[in-house]
């Protein structure tokens, strides 16, 4: 397998055996922990116990019945901090038995499950009688994917309505593929699209109150799932140097056919990532998997403060990439034809608590330094385009233009609108997005029942 | 350390340097095999069953199946081998090399025949060359041929006569192999010594069905389509394994040395088999499973057992349970217990909540808010349940309960429902022990 292929594809899974080995370390616990440390409520235990007990197809029919997307949350979850953070095989107590101190590795038990689903061809749902309530959603992302299984399920006409070519939202064009690859995400949508659900890819619904126009043009609710798509930037003019790129370009570049020309960007340059979240992890670590020549990922606050996951981080800086902590970004350098040369950097030090209950970073005056680098990714954080509140007027939105729904219903101000994912959110998890996608669906039928 | 005690045994007046032999099966087919066992540290061997050359033996295909489980492979083994399907002339020629090379480690004979001349010919044949104890196989549960085996171990007098022929034309010790598929083996026994058997070993395999094809409805093994009810052996017969050396060793008519067989893998499992009456023990799951090396863990195993305990010869262990072993109806049932928990280990997984509402006395109140389990003393039947499923070793235990101390009774349901039963209290007297 050349480097571009492992670049591609995820590594393997379980298989059946280590799946069953892996079940029959589980305590199956009363009214287990791990369920209800799981935001979409794909119901871990039970579908361990179902394998457990040799209930095979039952199994899989706990999670795709509770988690249409359970295949991408089983790779996809960090669930060191969701299901199996309270996982009583962690054996909290003093005497632990070596070899039981650690979680049962729900994740890819479900992953498991849900690809040996595909290799026996399992299909769990029936055809349901068809219903004459219309529902658009808008957006193709998880959350979107999961509202409208939910409803198509249940014989409601669903349409998808997705500005790109493709559906899957960051499944598609984010996460990077040897964490997610394509095969992987094309079945997990055959369940999906087996449902009956019609897709309607390059059809943005942008513009002046578009998504509210589609409850005139004929749909009885709407359900809107947007995501994220716009890349906070600290140069909001700088579009036009050659090399600086937004997290959001450099990743859905890699899952489509411009993958060739970035790599040919990244391959033996000096790449710099700025961020501390997990998708400049994704950055840094495919930067160094594409052969750059040194990677450095630029944060203004210190190690412990990122936001990614623990593990995310040790494998970046295991995979060589230089953490450049404590510095902050104030400008780019060029040369030129605006030809990214460097980046200006100013060394911070923690002052106080800010908002967010971490140290504030504060600039050490007269410290400003360049770094030499030749590609600079963006990865500040995904936003809402500044002009999404025009497409649903009515909807009241916070002041980073995040929809403003309730959490047990998805309901927005305006009725017969809902909304859930990162638009309601900011950025959040696949597993939660599904979640959304499944309350806002039953709240939608209790609506379409009046 | 290990040096200071005496693994060395004497069954029926031959000398094994310690307890472990290799039964006859797989894992004592040729001379080659057996060698090796030898030079890993088991002291002798039941040699694969030897046959006559009379009628061709041919092993079905495939001979065995598996029973796991969960993850855990090999709980127990289904076979239906038949006894050596190679020529009498090669084995006996594997015993001259055996004894040639390993004069130290005796040869028991395993054979089976199916009238008196074929018994008496195999038996004769193999103390000519070198055998040094016969074993008498009376119970293989699945030879293809019609009257062998374990219905031999079945129809006692056959059994005993076969046992006599065979006394009156060796001098060697015979041992008598049964077939745990009957009631009491003391029977069969009684009529082995009858015969003039010098030792009883068992089992042989328990007649059993490992799985059934849920695709073509074959019982396995799947001998090309078909099935058919065949020989169990490995950890899950050694409770029957060891249920038949116990009541045999407490048999006083019986008196027998015993070879004990059946699931033996560790040092603990020969000891056990030893401690209720064995003074020898045999083996083949545990070797078709994991090999010759087990012996060494045997070995030393039991070798730091002893040095413990301050034991210096095995055979001062043989038995030793045994006073200790009675019928239920000896329990002092006035003392009573109740389960007991060290709840700074809990780990508050509910394992034992589940099975106390679902199995016990529904003795444990689950705490939702703090995962823990609260015991009502007074409910608690002692099952200890809770104690099996407990997934942290010794935080559960069983403790005395003073003699005042009472357990509450089973609430009944409605008892508002008991002026509607249809019933008498039984009155009559009678004798304490089942008569028609
Ligand atoms: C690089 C990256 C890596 C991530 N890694 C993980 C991870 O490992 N684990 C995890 O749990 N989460 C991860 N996340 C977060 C997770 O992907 C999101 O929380 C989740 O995808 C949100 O789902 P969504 O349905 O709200 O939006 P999205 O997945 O963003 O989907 C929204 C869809 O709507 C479409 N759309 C947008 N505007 C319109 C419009 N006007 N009309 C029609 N269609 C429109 C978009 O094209 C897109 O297809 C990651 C996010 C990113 C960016
Ligand atoms: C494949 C196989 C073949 C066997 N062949 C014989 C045999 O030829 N003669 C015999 O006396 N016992 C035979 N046995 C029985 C074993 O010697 C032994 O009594 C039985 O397997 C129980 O012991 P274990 O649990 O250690 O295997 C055979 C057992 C197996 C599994
Ligand atoms: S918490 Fe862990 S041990 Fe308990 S049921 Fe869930 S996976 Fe099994
Ligand atoms: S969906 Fe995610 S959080 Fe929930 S059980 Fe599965 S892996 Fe864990
Ligand atoms: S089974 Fe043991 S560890 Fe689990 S809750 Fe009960 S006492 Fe605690």
């Amino acid at each position: 397998m050349s480097h571009l292929d492992k670049f591609k594809e995820m590594r393997k899974g379980l298989d059946l055996v280590q799946a069953i080995a892996e079940a029959d370390r589980c305590l199956l616990c009363h009214d287990a922990p791990c369920s209800r440390g799981c935001p979409a409520d794909t119901k871990p235990a039970e579908f361990i116990r179902k394998l457990r007990f040799k209930n095979i197809t039952g199994a899989i029919r706990t999670i795709k019945e509770n988690n249409i997307l359970g295949g991408a949350c089983g790779v996809l979850c960090p669930t060191s901090r969701l299901c199996e953070e309270k996982c009583s095989a962690m054996f909290k107590s003093q005497n632990r038995p070596a070899g039981a101190d650690r979680p049962i590795q729900i994740g890819e038990i479900q992953r498991f499950l849900v690809e040996h689903s595909w290799q026996r061809s399992v299909r769990i749902f029936e055809k349901p009688e068809p219903r004459s309530e219309k529902i658009a959603v808008v957006g193709s992302g998880p959350g979107g994917l999961s509202c409208a299984a939910e409803l198509a399920k249940e014989g409601y006409q669903v349409t998808i309505f997705e500005g790109r070519p493709q559906p899957g939202g960051v499944l598609r064009y984010g996460v990077v593929s040897y964490r997610f690859d394509m095969n992987f995400l094309e079945h997990e949508l055959e369940d999906v699209k087996a449902l009956g659900i019609k897709f309607q890819c390059n059809s943005p619904i942008e513009g002046k109150n578009a998504a509210e126009k589609l409850l005139q043009d004929g749909f009885d609710a709407v359900f809107l799932a947007p995501g994220l798509w716009d890349a906070a930037t600290i140069k909001p003019d700088g579009k036009n140097i050659q090399g600086l790129f937004s997290s959001v370009d450099y990743l859905s570049a890699l899952r489509d056919g411009r993958f060739e020309k970035m790599e040919k960007n990244i391959k033996g340059k000096a790449v710099a990532v700025i961020g501390g979240g997990s998708v400049a992890m994704d950055c840094i670590e495919s930067a160094v998997r594409l052969g750059a020549k040194d990677v450095y990922l630029i944060y203004r606050r210190s190690y412990s403060q990122m936001p990614a996951e623990p593990d995310e981080r040790i494998e970046a800086l295991e995979a060589g990439v230089h953490f450049v902590l404590l510095n902050q970004p104030l400008d780019y350098v060029t040369a030129k034809k605006d030809r990214l040369k460097g980046l200006k950097l100013v060394r911070t030090r923690l002052g106080a608590l800010d908002a967010s209950g971490r140290r504030r970073p504060e600039e050490i005056a007269g410290s400003e330094w360049t770094l030499d680098a030749d590609v600079v990714i963006e990865a500040i954080g995904n936003k809402a385009p500044d002009e999404s509140p025009e497409w649903y007027p009515k909807v009241d939105v916070d002041g980073n233009k995040l929809i403003k729904a309730d959490p047990e219903t998805g309901r927005t101000s305006v009725p017969g609108l809902f909304a859930g994912g990162d638009i309601v959110r900011g950025p959040a998890l696949v597993v939660q997005a599904v979640q959304d996608g499944k309350v806002a669906a039953r709240a939608i039928k209790e609506y379409l029942k009046q | 350390m290990v040096n200071n005690v005496d693994l060395s045994i004497d069954f029926c007046g031959v000398q094994f340097k310690n307890p472990f032999l290799l039964s006859s099966s797989p894992v004592s087919n040729s001379a080659e095999m057996v060698a090796r066992s030898f030079d890993a540290g088991w002291s002798g061997v039941v040699f694969k069953t030897l046959n006559s050359d009379r009628l061709p033996i041919v092993h079905p295909s495939p001979r065995m199946h598996c029973i796991d489980y969960g993850s855990k492979k090999e709980m127990a083994v289904q076979n239906v081998e038949m006894i050596s399907d190679r020529s009498l002339k090669h084995n006996l020629t594997e015993f001259l090399y055996l004894k040639k090379n390993y004069p130290d480690h005796p040869i028991i004979a395993s054979i089976m025949g199916f009238f008196t001349d074929e018994w008496v010919y195999l038996a004769k044949a193999a103390e000519d060359n070198g055998a040094d104890m016969l074993e008498l196989n009376f119970s293989c549960p699945h030879m293809c041929i019609e009257g062998a085996g374990h219905k031999v171990g079945q129809a006692f007098q056959l059994l005993e006569g076969f046992t006599a022929a065979v006394k009156e034309v060796v001098s060697i010790p015979v041992i008598a192999k049964m077939t745990p598929n009957i009631t009491d083996m003391n029977e069969p026994a009684m009529y082995a010594k009858k015969g003039g058997a010098d030792a009883i070993s068992a089992i042989n395999t328990v007649r059993g069905i490992s799985s059934v094809g849920l695709d073509d409805f074959v019982p396995t093994p799947n001998v090309f389509g078909k099935g058919a009810i065949s020989g169990t052996s490995g950890p899950a017969v050694r409770p029957i394994g060891l249920n038949f050396i116990a009541s045999m060793a407490q048999n006083d008519q019986l008196n027998l040395p015993l070879s004990g067989i059946g699931g033996i893998e560790t040092w603990i499992d020969a000891l056990e088999y030893m401690l209720l009456g064995a003074s020898t023990i045999q083996v083949t799951s545990g070797i078709m499973h994991y090999g010759y090396r087990i012996v060494d863990d045997m070995i030393e195993g039991l070798s730091d057992y002893m040095i413990e305990r301050g034991v210096g010869q095995i055979s001062d262990l043989v038995g030793k349970a045994l006073p200790n072993l009675h019928e239920t109806e000896a329990f002092d049932l006035e003392r009573q217990g109740i389960a007991q928990y060290d709840m700074d280990k809990c780990i508050g997984c509910g394992q034992c909540y589940i099975v106390c509402q679902d199995a016990a006395g529904q003795a444990i109140e689950w705490d939702a808010e703090s995962r823990r389990p609260n015991l009502i003393e007074d409910k608690c039947l002692s099952c200890m349940l809770c104690k099996f499923v407990c997934p942290v070793p010794d935080l559960i235990s069983h403790k005395e309960m003073p003699k005042e101390w009472k357990r509450q009774e089973t609430a009944v349901m409605d008892s508002s429902l008991e002026k509607d039963i249809k019933y008498e209290p039984f009155t009559k007297e009678g004798p304490n022990e089942c008569v028609i």
